[in-house]
């Protein structure tokens, strides 16, 4: 067995360590290389920035704890600095698997932020029927969920004082894992209560949501850790999906050399393969 | 009995789909609040699919330890940790947490169910780079193609990409923006066309696989 072959047919427990390493090292020792925000991102925070206070943004946080690592990053920063400019918060998610963590991260970014439940923001928590609800909060949100997450009635809640539905929504956020998600917002939601929307999602599905997003569907757009990092960078606190860069960079660029050695010793074999085809 | 099984499901499906679909374009308030009731019904239909989605686990699962089949164990581990988190959640009267103090409900949420499923996303990174060592090589040209592109969005993706090579980030926000998006898009409106299709034969009894091929 010749050396390219050996190494074609490398234990792919080496492999293993290696993405271990590259994993593990930029995280215990950070190196912090400059991100560069994304006119995708730029969209959503832009669009926040520009709301007058006590308007209505909901977030819909549509993922489970698989996808925490990318998203709930993501939702943090968007929360962060929606409390920073005073913003009514209305959140809830499509995911039942996803209700714990939802909560657990809301309250615990509402309590850093000095925000009351109830009058600053309200967690709806998760109702059946998928898309269905999206339909149902367009016509009368307080029939969709006459309950927020800890029974609390939602109807005399000061934080939805006006709001009647999705129509009195001013902003909202789907941050997806898949569906339903951002595309079930834009077509049942958006499309028909005409709200501004924006997105966030993993990086896998990212692509996918591109031509809502080049058609003004979307007005912007959070892909993957890297779409949290650059969130984290414009509002100036920098956590999680910031420090998860190197990571993540240094995990690239691994595959991307694997991907490269892989084919040099495919070549360099169809070569000899062609050469002694030649000498016979 | 064969009008109730097959014409009737017929009728029920071509009057609400025609109805439905008229229902979008017109904004009377009668209009308006037949949907809220639709939609109502459609929330708790999806409550009771979800008891039926449950049901039809244990039936499967219960089987396959009856039997002994292959990976039988298995199946008792997936109803001890149904059947154990329903018992903690209705004991929790299904809260995660009272006045911030996290129940035994919340407890198995947070400590069994979110590292597990990180667990299996993570390690997917692991799968994905050894499958890429073996499985990405350049035989054709349009895997060449596949190859350069696949590289050019990993690299600009990260800021260690756009450090060495400053310009794979534009090039990578090309390839997303126009290329990707317009694709995609051509598959978007394929796709869309192809459900507007079905929905037709649906609402008018051409399609009628959803009822279900059982006897007359």
């Amino acid at each position: 067995m010749s050396f390219a072959e050996r190494m074609l047919n490398i234990d792919r427990r080496i492999i293993f360590v290696v993405i271990g390493l590259c994993t593990l090292l930029p995280l215990l020792y950070p190196v912090g290389l400059p991100i560069k925000i994304s006119q995708e991102v730029r969209g959503v925070y832009d669009h926040i920035e520009s709301l007058p206070e006590h308007s209505v943004v909901l977030l819909s946080l549509d993922f489970d704890p698989a996808s925490k690592p990318e998203l709930y990053p993501q939702a943090v920063a968007i929360l962060r600095h929606a409390f920073k400019k005073n913003l009514r918060v209305i959140a809830m998610t499509l995911w039942v698997s996803g209700t714990g963590m939802a909560d657990e991260l809301l309250t615990k970014v509402a309590t850093e932020s000095g925000k009351q439940r109830g009058a600053d923001y309200v967690f709806l928590g998760w109702s059946p029927g998928g898309t269905a609800v999206i339909i149902n909060m367009g016509q009368d949100l307080y029939n969709a969920f006459p309950s927020d997450y800890g029974g609390k009635p939602t109807k005399g809640q000061p934080v939805l004082e006006g709001v009647n539905s999705l129509k009195d929504v001013t902003y909202a956020v789907s941050l997806s894992a898949g569906n339903p998600g951002v595309e079930a917002w834009y077509v049942f939601g958006k499309d028909k209560y005409k709200f501004e929307l924006g997105g966030g999602c993993t990086g896998v599905i990212a692509p996918g949501l591109y031509p809502l997003l080049r058609s003004g569907q979307l007005n912007g757009l959070i892909g993957g850790l890297r779409g949290a990092a650059e969130y984290e960078s414009l509002i100036g606190e920098k956590g999680r999906a910031v420090a998860g860069m190197d990571a993540q960079s240094a995990t690239h660029v691994a595959i991307i050399v694997l991907v490269a050695l892989c084919n040099i010793f495919y070549f360099s074999l169809r070569r000899q393969a062609r050469q002694q085809g030649s000498q016979s | 009995m064969i009008f109730l099984r097959r014409q009737m499901p017929l009728l029920i499906t071509m009057i609400t789909g025609l109805i439905f679909a008229a229902q979008y374009y017109v904004p009377h308030p009668a209009s308006e609040q037949l949907l809220t009731s639709a939609t109502k019904w459609l929330q708790i239909i999806g409550g009771f699919a979800l008891v039926l989605g449950v049901t039809s686990l244990f039936h499967v699962h219960a089987a396959k330890i009856r039997r002994k089949e292959a990976g039988w164990g298995y199946s008792v581990v997936l109803y001890a940790g149904m059947l154990g988190t329903m018992a903690v959640g209705w004991w929790a009267n299904g809260k995660e947490s009272v006045e911030g103090v996290s129940t035994a409900f919340g407890w198995v949420y947070n400590f069994m169910m979110v590292p597990l499923q990180g667990t299996m996303f993570a390690i997917l990174a692991f799968f994905i780079a050894s499958a890429a060592y073996r499985s990405f090589r350049a035989r054709s040209r349009e895997a060449a193609v596949l190859l350069i592109a696949a590289v050019i969005v990993m690299m600009g993706r990260v800021p260690l990409g756009e450090y060495l090579v400053p310009i794979s980030g534009d090039i990578s926000q090309w390839i997303l923006n126009v290329l990707n998006a317009s694709v995609r898009r051509a598959i978007l409106i394929g796709v869309s066309l192809g459900a507007v299709a079905l929905s037709f034969k649906i609402i008018f009894g051409v399609e009628r696989s959803y009822l279900g091929g059982g006897k007359e």
